[in-house]
């Protein structure tokens, strides 16, 4: 009897999650017979079990919605706002009721009645209002069919998880005796038809545990019904992705914060119906929910398209509710200001509501999100629409790592965290002591660093001079580094929970085994981090004051030093260059404007030639640039990448230099690479492209001539363009002097005939370019 | 009822567990020590495809003297959900109790009597009838 009972509740519930969704969806069509259908089964179904059990409050319920919804059914009644409100009042008793003979305890008395009344044709509800007819267009595609499937108790599952773990770490033991041993080629086959076995299996297995979003979002309809009808409110939800899977437990750890971001959108971002009508936007607020996987990380993205967030108003709020000053306000970034949604404390809504807004907010959604190993994000227009972007890791037991030595212990680092590792050797990073503190210079940033063997009170310290720096970018942004003796791995940890005496000491996040069978510790690299103060919950506050000491940790740039056609030194800064081409002197064109060259099928002006002659075959040339124009920039020989060593001193006198820095002992001139381009780089890109006229007939030009032209930067003019064609293209045609235009002459054949020696075979690209940069310097 | 009991000895005195508490037998190989851990965590160690927390029984006790010998054989229990291995200075025998056990007497000192279910009598003597789970929470408890 107990088995039956408990087989009864497992079923309702899952036919309670199942009917959630259906029923938001039922109310806004109420014409939809499938939906009706789906909820009329289960508030029978529901009736009929109760018929085996005692449960007379259940079954009377049940009938009572039974009818109303089989009066829809026959057309008999029209499925009203108020229909629908009482029919998921109805559930929620189930609902309540189903828990409560779970716990085995008394049902929750009274109010039955209540809702087996306005299940009643209503007042409210003219019954007289004719019933929309008319089918669907077409029959909904069927359902997906049921997929046949068993309960089975977690437990089980577990176990079977953690036989294929010790399965895996037989295998592998099993290997390396194989290998020491110099295996036995009749015995290598079976064992690896084995091992791949096993692979799959553990695959199977892994993904037993995980479940579709789906279980997630089927609530979520009814959720944000029930809310925006209570703040009065008019939202439409949209799910995407709700075939992603996710391992079960972190579908449950994300459920809380999910409903939290969903709560704060409805009351803090869709606005009223009639201020969304002001706006020009759509009655109705969209909220969308979308989940993709990307690699081993899901996003789960929530968009609303309210008012979005007002950054002023959230630094004034910020400033009152003290979690930060003005001062510090004012210095922020936009980001940076956005982020102040997550202070602790911190509340944006004007009015604390019923449903939002007490202070507890998205501090705890992100406490949350991070404790399982995840972050959350957040980004926004004013008047548009705010998007909260979750980042979930794909399970909680399983953490892409990288394995570290100190002394002799082996410990594990979670790899979401691990943004860089650089070595001491190398000399890229600055070791410098500050008190008891130490601190790297590292890219230009000045990076707090620990010793892990410090950390861990081992005898021995990390031996700086030798050391690997493992540097750790934080949710929040902050950056620091680890010293450790020697990386050693990268490798999946398959996380334990740590017994209360380990966990006591605060610095551990789980143990793992290794794919060797030795158990490992992971480092709680959060809790390292507040631990020793580096998680600067005013994450802001460094910020600013990063901003005021920016001269001191001036970044220590790189450069390219070469030696310039004119045969001097000089170094330009790393940061602009593209790439390094060696020309053809036959691409390079020279004009009274200057040099152009044609590269990669673009035209770029060709600077730095000046004081030089183009004397051999080919010039190495720097190509530079600004993310918008991009140039050239000639050089003699190149000599070195170096690091820039000090700060770049101004000089007086020559306009090309920034300055001079002194680099190995020697004076350099630095090339002011912002001039170049404040100078040249309207060559670059013409404001307005250049157009050109081509000849029509020619099929070839069509699909030859044309996307070739136009790559290089020209408007190809149609054949009714009136506009006047800086440069004409003709196709086997004669010379004709009397053009308006420069003209650029192609012809068929690869060789050419004695009375037309300037035209270019059409298959000569190098050629056509350099001509097109020759008529078009011409024509300016 | 004659329950089968684990007879071991901590800090040169006789310890009994309940056999139903003992997981299996492991002979420990290798203890990765932790660093910043609590002295009667030992380390840790694999058991199979688990990593296994082993506690040094004589150290939870907050025993003075015990000798430093322990056995390679450990006994695997489960407290919490987490798996740990007890290191004994040696595991003697799976004995029959006899009879049931008695309440502590008060003559078992500060260090034993917090971790003792009671006095059993065994085929082989005497013991204290160790309290598993008070025994892995380590010697906090006292001060508690």
């Amino acid at each position: 009897m107990d088995d039956l009972l408990a087989d009864f509740v497992a079923e309702t519930r899952e036919m309670l999650q199942a009917i959630e969704g259906e029923i938001v969806a039922w109310e806004a069509d109420p014409a939809d017979r499938e939906r009706l259908d789906a909820i009329f089964r289960f508030v029978h179904t529901v009736k009929g079990n109760c018929g085996f059990f005692d449960f007379p409050r259940l079954e009377k319920l049940s009938h009572a919605a039974e009818s109303a919804l089989s009066e829809v059914r026959a057309g008999r009644r029209r499925a009203s706002t108020s229909l629908v409100t009482a029919v998921l009042g109805v559930i929620d008793r189930i609902t309540d009721m189903i828990d409560a003979i779970d716990a085995g305890e008394e049902l929750p008395e009274g109010g039955d009645g209540m809702l087996i009344a306005a299940l009643e044709p209503g007042r409210d509800e003219p019954d007289s209002e004719t019933i929309q007819t008319g089918e669907q267009a077409g029959p909904r595609a069927a359902r997906a069919g049921n997929t046949r499937s068993i309960r089975l108790p977690v437990e089980l599952l577990d176990r079977v998880m953690s036989g294929v773990s010790d399965m895996v770490l037989a295998r592998n033991e099993l290997a390396r005796r194989l290998r020491d041993h110099g295996a036995d080629p009749a015995l290598q086959g079976p064992f690896e038809r084995l091992s791949t076995i096993l692979d799959e299996v553990r695959e199977g297995a892994t993904r037993m545990r995980m479940q579709r979003l789906e279980h997630l979002f089927a609530a979520l309809p009814r959720m944000v019904r029930d809310l925006s009808a209570e703040l009065g409110k008019q939202v439409m939800i949209d799910l995407e992705g709700g075939d992603v899977e996710l391992d079960r437990e972190m579908i449950e750890s994300v459920r809380d914060p999910l409903t939290h971001i969903l709560r704060n959108a409805i009351d803090h971002g869709i606005e009223p119906p009639a201020e969304r009508l002001a706006a020009g936007k759509r009655e109705i607020g969209i909220i969308t929910v979308s989940a993709r996987r990307t690699g081993n990380r899901i996003i789960v993205a929530v968009s609303d398209d309210g008012r979005g967030i007002a950054l002023g108003k959230l630094g004034d709020k910020a400033v009152a509710a003290g979690v930060a000053s003005a001062a510090e306000v004012a210095a922020m970034t936009d980001e940076q200001k956005l982020d102040l949604i997550f202070a602790p404390g911190f509340s944006t809504a004007a009015e604390v509501s019923q449903v939002s807004g007490r202070g507890v907010g998205m501090d705890v959604v992100r406490a949350n999100v991070e404790r399982f190993g995840g972050s959350v994000s957040v980004s926004s227009k004013e008047g548009r629409g705010t998007i909260v972007f979750l980042h979930l890791p794909l399970t909680l037991s399983i953490v892409e790592g990288l394995t570290v030595k100190v002394g002799a212990h082996t410990l594990g680092l979670p790899r979401s965290y691990i943004v860089e590792i650089a070595r001491s050797v190398s000399r890229s990073v600055e070791v410098d002591r500050l008190g008891d503190g130490i601190f790297l210079t590292f890219r230009g940033e000045r990076v707090p660093c620990l010793d892990l063997a410090e950390v861990l009170g081992l005898e021995q310290e990390v031996d700086l001079e030798r050391a690997t720096f493992v540097f750790l970018r934080l949710v929040s942004g902050d950056l620091f580094a680890l010293a450790v003796d020697r990386v050693l791995d990268n490798e999946d940890f398959v996380l334990k929970p740590l017994p209360p005496a380990l966990e006591a000491i605060g610095l551990y996040g789980g143990t793992a085994l290794l794919d060797d069978g030795q158990p490992i510790l992971k480092i709680d690299v959060p809790g390292l981090a507040e631990a020793y103060g580096l998680a600067s919950h005013a994450r802001i506050r460094t910020a600013v004051q990063e901003h005021g000491t920016e001269q001191t940790a001036a970044p220590a740039e790189h450069a390219v030093v070469f030696t310039s056609f004119a045969g001097r030194r000089r170094a330009i800064r790393m940061a602009p260059i593209r790439h390094i081409h060696t020309l053809p002197v036959s691409a390079i064109e020279l004009t009274d404007g200057g040099a152009l060259a044609t590269v990669d099928g673009t035209i770029l002006p060709l600077l730095g030639t000046e004081g030089g002659t183009l004397a051999n075959d080919t010039v190495t040339a720097l190509r530079l640039g600004d993310g918008e124009f991009e140039l050239l920039y000639a050089v003699a020989g190149i000599v070195d990448s170096v690091e820039l060593p000090g700060p770049v001193v101004p000089l007086e006198g020559d306009e090309t230099l920034e300055g001079t820095a002194l680099i190995d002992g020697a004076i350099v001139g630095v090339i002011d690479a912002h001039r170049l381009f404040a100078r040249h780089g309207h060559a670059a890109l013409r404001a307005q492209r250049p157009t050109c006229r081509l000849p029509g007939s020619d099929p070839w030009v069509a699909s030859f001539l044309e996307p070739l032209i136009r790559s290089a930067g020209y408007d190809v003019l149609g054949d009714g363009d009136r506009r006047a064609a800086d440069i004409i293209v003709t196709l086997d045609e004669e010379a004709n002097a009397g053009a308006a235009a420069a003209v650029v002459r192609l012809r068929s054949r690869p060789e050419g005939t004695a009375h037309d020696p300037d035209s270019i075979y059409r298959y000569d690209r190098d050629g056509l370019l350099s001509a097109l940069a020759r008529a078009r310097s011409g024509a300016r | 009822m004659n329950s089968l009991l684990l007879l071991t000895r901590i800090g040169g005195r006789p310890a009994a567990f309940r056999a139903e508490d003992i997981g299996s037998i492991v002979e420990l190989s290798e203890i990765a020590p932790v660093p910043r851990a609590p002295g009667f965590v030992a380390g840790l160690a694999a058991l199979r495809s688990r990593a296994l927390t082993v506690i040094d029984s004589r150290k939870a006790l907050a025993l003075a003297n015990a000798p430093e010998e322990t056995d390679v054989r450990a006994p695997v229990v489960e407290v919490g959900g987490h798996t740990y291995a007890l290191l004994v200075d040696r595991v003697d025998d799976v004995v029959a109790a006899v009879g049931e056990p008695t309440p502590p007497p008060a003559t078992l000192g500060s260090a034993w009597a917090p971790v003792a279910h009671g006095m059993i009598e065994t085929a082989a003597g005497p013991a204290v009838l160790v309290d598993v789970a008070a025994l892995v929470a380590g010697p906090q408890r006292t001060a508690a």
